[in-house]
This record gives structure tokens, C-alpha cells and sequence, in this order.
């Protein structure tokens, strides 16, 4: 298993309160595989992704990447390997740099050269013009710095992507691009992916197992087959997949 | 009855580069219901809500043939009387909740200022509002929360909270940008519920930008299908699945769908002539 995460609990501390996050969930993700997170808004699936990347406090449990415990702070190597989309892109874009400084930089840092023609393919790749590179994060529209969020994980051509609701500040032409060049990189460059969405159709579409939170816990681990057929066991799984009923294919 | 009409409204910005058209002559009125826009990324949306509330920061430009609210030239009001109906009568969740939020404070102390300064309620009394509003948009610990800064929440409850803010002082008119994008289903079905009460019950107007259109055309009366900064088709929301306009067929044709084959879902061909 090339991600292994064993009871895994992240503990917050908020005015002199415990906020327990993550309480001892368990998965693992095959490499290759696409495996998704779903469940309730304020369960913890953003922090099971953060803590992977060594931005959460993580209280119990252990994290492995190819069977070696993720080494804290994660450093350069685990940089190249492992790039996360987060689910705020406003947030993770630096307000005064440029889109082409925000590109470069990843590449500037790990001593890779080539710039202008790599950045360039990647604002391509992910639909926005050439003429972008000279903006600023504020000169674009919600979905265009979602693009560019994606953009910037996938300089360092990275083996695990950890995408944070990726397309959910995008349009439908939009997220299909996306979704689209998503599988095509996987399937070419053999990529993994942790992916959290709130679309159930989403989820269907892009993973092969997916997990359902609540309340920072594992509530149910579904097989991709096991979802259209409704071969959910726990109530809360079914209440999430009846809620979806205008996204299935013959709803 | 019209709460809202706008007429020609134009969004320019001057840049290096020559000036950018974000929204090009954008005309509609609204009711006490609830309006939908929809449309690709970049299309105007943001920019035409932010347009009603004059939030179009310079070298942004607004020019409109006619905004009118509730009696009120928007595009001749002064900027005193524009403070005064934003966050009033005038609302509107931003797109990105949590940078719209004030960092340094924390959501308790936002959520109660309006309330405190404004209708000079007292401190316990604001508490237990906020209290209030936070459980209504389905918020488990609404204590913890207040005592929070905006970093410290999810995705989900930086926008529930928003949502709150903006309903505390009972609006007329809001406009929500991307509103729910970040909730579960189940939660969004609350969220969209207390929308939909404050439409029918207390006659407030709304406008709900979105992405998802299976969204929109069960939840809104009317949808606004925009494209380049233009409409590009009106009609009634529960006739969107069925739209006329190719625009329109060709994002709803692009959605993937559960039980779906998996196989690379279709892209759009956009034609010059839809920009016209
Ligand atoms: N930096 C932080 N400090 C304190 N509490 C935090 C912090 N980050 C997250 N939390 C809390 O941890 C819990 C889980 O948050 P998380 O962001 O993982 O939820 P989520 O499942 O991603 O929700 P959403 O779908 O709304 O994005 C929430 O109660 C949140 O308030
Ligand atoms: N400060 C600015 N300078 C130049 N162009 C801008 C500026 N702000 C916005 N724009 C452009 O205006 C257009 C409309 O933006 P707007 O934010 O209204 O799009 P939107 O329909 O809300 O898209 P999304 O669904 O992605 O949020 C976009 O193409 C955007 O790049
Ligand atoms: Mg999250
Ligand atoms: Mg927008």
C-alpha cells in the first residue's frame, strides 16, 4: 500500500477546548488508486489531508508513504512526491505574487529549469491563456484561481496528489477539463489521489473507493461499484446518497 | 412585484493590457423569489452581484442604463447611503468565505457587531442570536465556533457562518455567490430550506449564483444563463434541464453522473457567435 494511515486522531485546541478533528480513522490507498472522502461539512476530511502533509496536529496514530513513517517537518523530497490542492485556493495563493512567480517558484526551489515553456504548458493544461501569468490572484475570477491552484501541484509533476474539493468552485465545461486531464495524468504518469467532494457524482466518476465521514469519524468504506447500486450499510450513507438523487444517471 | 431591476449594467476593468469587459450590458429584474445565475467560470457572475451593492473596487468600472432598489437610484446613491444598505437591506455571501472574513477576529465578536452597533443590542442578548443563527445553518457547536477565528473552521462552517452574518440583520435583498458549494447534501438541503422560508415567509428577494445546475433548477423559480459577460438565456428553473440555448445544453451534457461509464466527459464547443 503506498499510503497507510492508522488511527489517526488530530486534536485542536480552541479557547482552552479540545476540538477533536480526526478520531482513530484507519485507510489505505493503493498506489494508482484514486480514493475518495466524502461526508458531512466539519467531519475532518480536510485535516486527514493536512495532516498527511504535516499541517495538522496530529495526537495518536501513525502516517506511511511506501511503508516509511512521513518524516516531520516532510522537507523537499516529500514535496516532489506528495502536492496538495487545498480547498480554499483564495487562501493558498499568495495575494502579491504574480500567477507566474506562484508557477515558477516550486520549480525555482526543487533546482528545475525550463521555466517559461513548464509554465506555460500548465496554465494550458488546466484551460487559462498564456496572458494570466501576469496576474494577480485578485484580477481572477473563483474558478480561475482554482486553475491555477491545480496548476501549481502539478509542477513538480508529483506520484500523490491530495485534492481538496478541486472542482467545486468550477463550472461544468470546467470541471469536466479538469476531471478529464485528472484521469488522463493518472492513467499516463501512473499518479494516486486522495480526493474530497461533496458531489457524489463527482466522487463516482473520478474514485475507486471512497470513504464516508461524520463527525471525525469513518463512518463507512464503499467500493466505486457498491455506490450506484446503493450497497450502503450505515443510515448516514444512505441519507447522503437518497440527497443525490438528481445525479444519478437515470434520475 | 419588483424589488430589483437593472438595466444594461457594464463591468469594465482598465488594465496594462488593455481594458477587460467582465460584465457587458446585463439587464433583469427581480422579485420577491428566487433568482438563479449560472454560467462558466469567469463569466460575470461575481462581478454582476457585486455590482448591486456598487463593491467594484477601482480600476473596476460600473455603468448601468438603470439599477433601481426598492425605490433607490443605486447608480446616484452616495456612498454614505450605500454603507448604510449594505449588510442592512442589502446582503451578499461572498464567494470565498473564509477571506472575506476578518482574520484577526474572532467569528463571535463579527457576528455580533452589526447587532451591538448598530441596533445597540446588549451583549448577552447578541450572543444568543448569534447562537441562534449558527444552529439554524446547522452549525454542532456553536459555542466553540464563536470563540473562533475564521482559519480555524472548515470549508463549510467558514460559509455557513457567512450565511449567518448576513441573515442576522434580516435583508430585503440577498445575494449569495456560491453559497453552499462547500456543504454536504444534507446540510445544503437545511441551508437551502432557510433560504427558501425567508423568500416565502418574509418576502426577502434573492439572488443564488452557482455552479451546479441540477441545484439551481430545483431550488430557483428563474435562471439567468450567463456567457462572457452577457445573458445569454432566461427561463423558469425547472425548465433548465431542458434549455433551448446550445451554451446551456452543452454544460449540462458535460455533468457526470452517478453510474455513469467513466469515460471522459464531454467538453464544450464555444462559439464567437454566442458571445454577441
Ligand atoms: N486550525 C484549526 N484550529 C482549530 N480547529 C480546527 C482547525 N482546522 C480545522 N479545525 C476544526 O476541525 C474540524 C474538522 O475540520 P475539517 O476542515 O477537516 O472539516 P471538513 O470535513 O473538511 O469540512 P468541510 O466539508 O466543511 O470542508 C472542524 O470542527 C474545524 O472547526
Ligand atoms: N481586477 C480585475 N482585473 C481584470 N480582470 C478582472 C478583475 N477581476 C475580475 N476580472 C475578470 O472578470 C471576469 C468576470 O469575473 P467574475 O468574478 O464575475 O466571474 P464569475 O462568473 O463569478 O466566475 P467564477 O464562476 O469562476 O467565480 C473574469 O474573466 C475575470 O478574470
Ligand atoms: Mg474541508
Ligand atoms: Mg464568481
Amino acid at each position: 500500500m503506498l499510503i497507510e494511515i492508522e488511527n489517526l486522531s488530530v486534536t485542536y485546541h480552541v479557547g482552552g477546548r479540545d476540538v477533536r478533528a480526526v478520531e482513530d480513522v484507519s485507510l489505505t490507498v493503493a498506489a494508482r488508486e484514486s480514493y475518495g472522502l466524502v461526508g458531512e461539512s466539519g467531519s475532518g476530511k480536510s485535516t486527514i489531508l493536512r495532516a498527511i502533509c504535516g499541517l495538522a496536529p496530529i495526537s495518536a496514530g501513525s502516517i506511511r508513504i511506501d511503508g516509511a513513517p512521513v518524516q516531520t517537518p516532510r522537507g523537499k523530497a516529500f514535496a516532489k512526491r506528495v502536492q496538495m490542492v487545498f480547498q480554499d485556493p483564495y487562501g493558498s495563493l499568495h495575494p502579491r505574487h504574480t500567477i507566474d512567480r506562484t508557477l515558477a517558484e516550486p520549480l525555482a526551489i526543487h533546482g528545475i529549469g525550463n521555466t517559461d515553456a513548464r509554465v506555460v504548458q500548465a496554465l494550458d493544461d488546466v484551460g487559462l491563456p498564456p496572458s494570466f501569468r501576469f496576474r494577480y490572484p485578485h484580477q481572477l475570477s473563483g474558478g480561475q484561481r482554482q486553475r491555477v491552484a491545480i496548476a501549481r501541484a502539478l509542477m513538480l509533476e508529483p506520484e500523490i496528489l491530495l485534492l481538496d474539493e478541486p472542482t467545486s468552485a468550477l463550472d461544468a465545461s470546467v470541471q469536466a477539463e479538469t476531471l478529464n486531464l485528472l484521469n488522463r495524468l493518472r492513467a499516463e504518469r501512473g499518479l494516486t489521489f486522495m480526493m474530497v467532494s461533496h458531489d457524489l457524482a463527482v466522487i463516482d466518476h473520478m474514485c475507486d473507493r471512497v470513504l464516508v465521514m461524520q463527525h471525525g469519524r469513518a463512518v463507512e468504506e464503499l467500493l466505486h461499484e457498491d455506490l450506484a447500486r446503493a450497497g450502503m450499510k450505515t443510515d448516514y450513507a444512505r441519507t447522503l446518497f437518497e440527497a443525490s438523487a438528481d445525479r444519478m444517471l437515470n434520475g | 412585484m419588483t424589488l430589483l431591476s437593472v438595466k444594461n449594467l457594464r463591468v469594465t476593468f482598465d488594465t496594462e493590457s488593455g481594458p477587460v469587459q467582465a460584465v457587458r450590458g446585463v439587464s433583469f429584474s427581480l422579485g420577491r423569489e428566487r433568482l438563479g445565475i449560472v454560467g462558466e467560470s469567469g463569466s460575470g457572475k461575481t462581478m454582476t452581484g457585486r455590482s448591486v451593492l456598487r463593491l467594484i473596487r477601482p480600476p473596476g468600472r460600473i455603468d448601468a442604463e438603470e439599477m433601481v432598489f426598492d425605490g433607490i437610484d443605486l447608480t446616484r446613491a452616495s456612498e454614505r447611503q450605500m454603507r448604510a444598505l449594505r449588510g442592512q437591506r442589502m446582503a451578499m455571501v461572498m464567494q470565498d468565505p473564509k477571506y472575506s472574513l476578518n482574520p484577526v477576529m474572532k467569528v463571535g465578536a463579527q457576528l455580533t457587531e452589526g447587532l451591538r452597533l448598530r441596533h445597540r443590542v446588549g451583549r448577552t442578548e447578541a450572543r444568543a442570536k448569534a447562537i441562534a443563527a449558527l444552529e439554524a445553518v446547522q452549525i454542532r457547536d456553536p459555542d466553540r465556533v464563536l470563540e473562533s477565528y475564521p482559519h480555524e473552521l472548515s470549508g463549510g462552517m467558514g460559509q455557513r457562518v457567512m450565511i449567518a452574518m448576513m441573515l442576522i440583520p434580516n435583508p430585503d435583498l440577498l445575494i449569495a455567490d456560491e453559497p453552499t458549494s462547500a456543504l454536504d447534501v444534507t446540510v445544503q438541503a437545511e441551508v437551502l430550506s432557510i433560504l427558501d422560508a425567508l423568500v416565502r415567509d418574509r418576502g426577502m428577494g434573492l439572488i443564488f449564483i452557482s455552479h451546479d445546475l441540477r441545484l439551481v433548477a430545483r431550488f430557483c423559480d428563474r435562471v439567468l444563463v450567463m456567457y462572457k459577460g452577457r445573458v445569454v438565456e432566461e427561463l423558469e428553473a425547472r425548465n433548465l434541464m431542458q434549455a433551448q440555448h446550445p451554451y446551456t445544453q452543452g454544460l449540462l451534457n458535460c455533468l457526470p453522473r452517478i453510474g455513469g461509464d467513466r469515460s471522459p466527459l464531454p467538453g464544450l464547443d464555444r462559439h464567437a457567435a454566442w458571445a454577441e
